[in-house]
């Protein structure tokens, strides 16, 4: 079987099956959050850059926000019958790249992505996610397992 | 627009000669159209993965933004051979020294670009301490996408290339502000020239 290693860009969420491999390059303050039905064995990734979107639940689905894009990908895997109990989420980022900058954007992005999952009730397996450094991750779908690489 | 095209122009030929001073070398210079660009589109410059040394200064006073500044790793050591008066290639990795020595960079570039920003458009603008990452270009340019998508979609993005011997080596620098804030300049710029035309 021919298997597909696909990159999701800054924004964009994307699902894969099987073989696939899903990856998300060069992550700062953005977060990308692992969706996971280990019984169907399909994945989905978003690479979010914000928490919260302006008007939730109005249509909109700019997976820029995590919200939203917890919403679309959670919408993709249930039209593959993946049920909610059986889906666990893992999520990565959430840096500060620069000390000087008052962000807190990454605080802000992995408690908003907690938040969200607690409320739609999906499991958190597990996280890499604080500090300053910039992160690459890649996912394999045939075992659900992440991995993270950093520079140093 | 077409001011801002000039003032651009004119920033990166005085931030390149200021570079050219401080390393002591021929450093060319190439402008790309200062233009108003969703923020997202600064990441497809530079490969996400690849390591680069990136300065960011914020800006404030009438105009808010920021600068960053971008050296891939090996134009980043070779920056420092030339700063702190190393035997070219030796530089490796990145100390304190070599850090503040490429914030000073930052500086002194950003520095000569706004000088001429200022000057041409009559703005007080005023650069803040510069902050140095060593990390993924990805992870760099992100935070600041984060940081402009937050408060608006686009800006006005300007970037410059440098590029200087020994070998051919690039860095860039990248310019941020908000638009509606760029359209409040311009404006003001305008009616400015209309008054002068109008009493002379």
């Amino acid at each position: 079987m021919e298997c597909m290693d696909i990159e999701v860009k800054m924004g964009d969420i994307a699902l894969a099956k099987n073989a696939d491999n899903l990856a998300a390059l060069g992550i700062g303050s953005c977060v990308a959050i692992m969706l996971y039905d280990p019984k169907l064995k399909i994945g989905a990734l978003a690479h979010a850059m914000l928490h919260h979107s302006p008007t939730p639940g109005h249509g909109s689905a700019d997976t820029k926000y995590i919200d939203t894009a917890i919403d679309e990908m959670l919408k993709k895997m249930l039209t593959y019958e993946a049920k909610k109990q059986d889906i666990e989420a893992k999520i990565v980022g959430g840096a500060n790249m620069f000390s000087i900058l008052d962000s807190d954007i990454g605080k802000q992005n992995v408690l908003s992505a907690k938040e969200k999952l607690k409320k739609e009730g999906i499991k958190l397996a597990g996280e890499c996610v604080g500090g300053s450094i910039g992160r690459s991750v890649e996912f394999c779908i045939a075992t659900g397992i992440v991995t993270v690489k950093t520079k140093f | 627009m077409e001011k801002l095209q000039e003032i651009n122009k004119h920033g990166a030929l005085n931030a390149s000669r200021a570079l050219s001073k401080l390393i002591d070398r021929p450093v060319d210079v190439r402008v790309s159209e200062a233009r108003v660009k969703k923020v997202e589109e600064l990441a497809s410059i530079i490969g996400p993965e690849e390591i680069v040394v990136g300065i960011h200064l914020p800006v404030t006073g009438d105009i808010e933004g920021a600068a960053l500044l971008i050296f891939p790793e090996e134009t980043a050591f070779t920056l420092c051979d030339l700063l702190v008066k190393r035997e070219p290639g030796t530089t490796r990795r990145l100390s304190g020294l070599d850090r503040s020595a490429l914030k000073e960079v930052g500086n002194i570039i950003s520095g000569s670009y706004l000088a001429v920003f200022s000057n041409m458009l009559q703005v007080k603008t005023i650069e803040h301490i510069p902050s140095l990452s060593f990390d993924m270009f990805g992870a760099i340019a992100s935070q600041m996408i984060t940081n402009f998508a937050q408060k608006a979609g686009k800006a006005l993005v300007t970037d410059i290339e440098f590029i200087f011997k020994p070998v051919a080596l690039k860095g860039y620098f990248f310019l941020f502000f908000l638009l509606e804030q760029i359209d409040v300049v311009l404006g003001s710029l305008e009616n400015h020239r209309k008054l002068i035309k109008g009493s002379g």
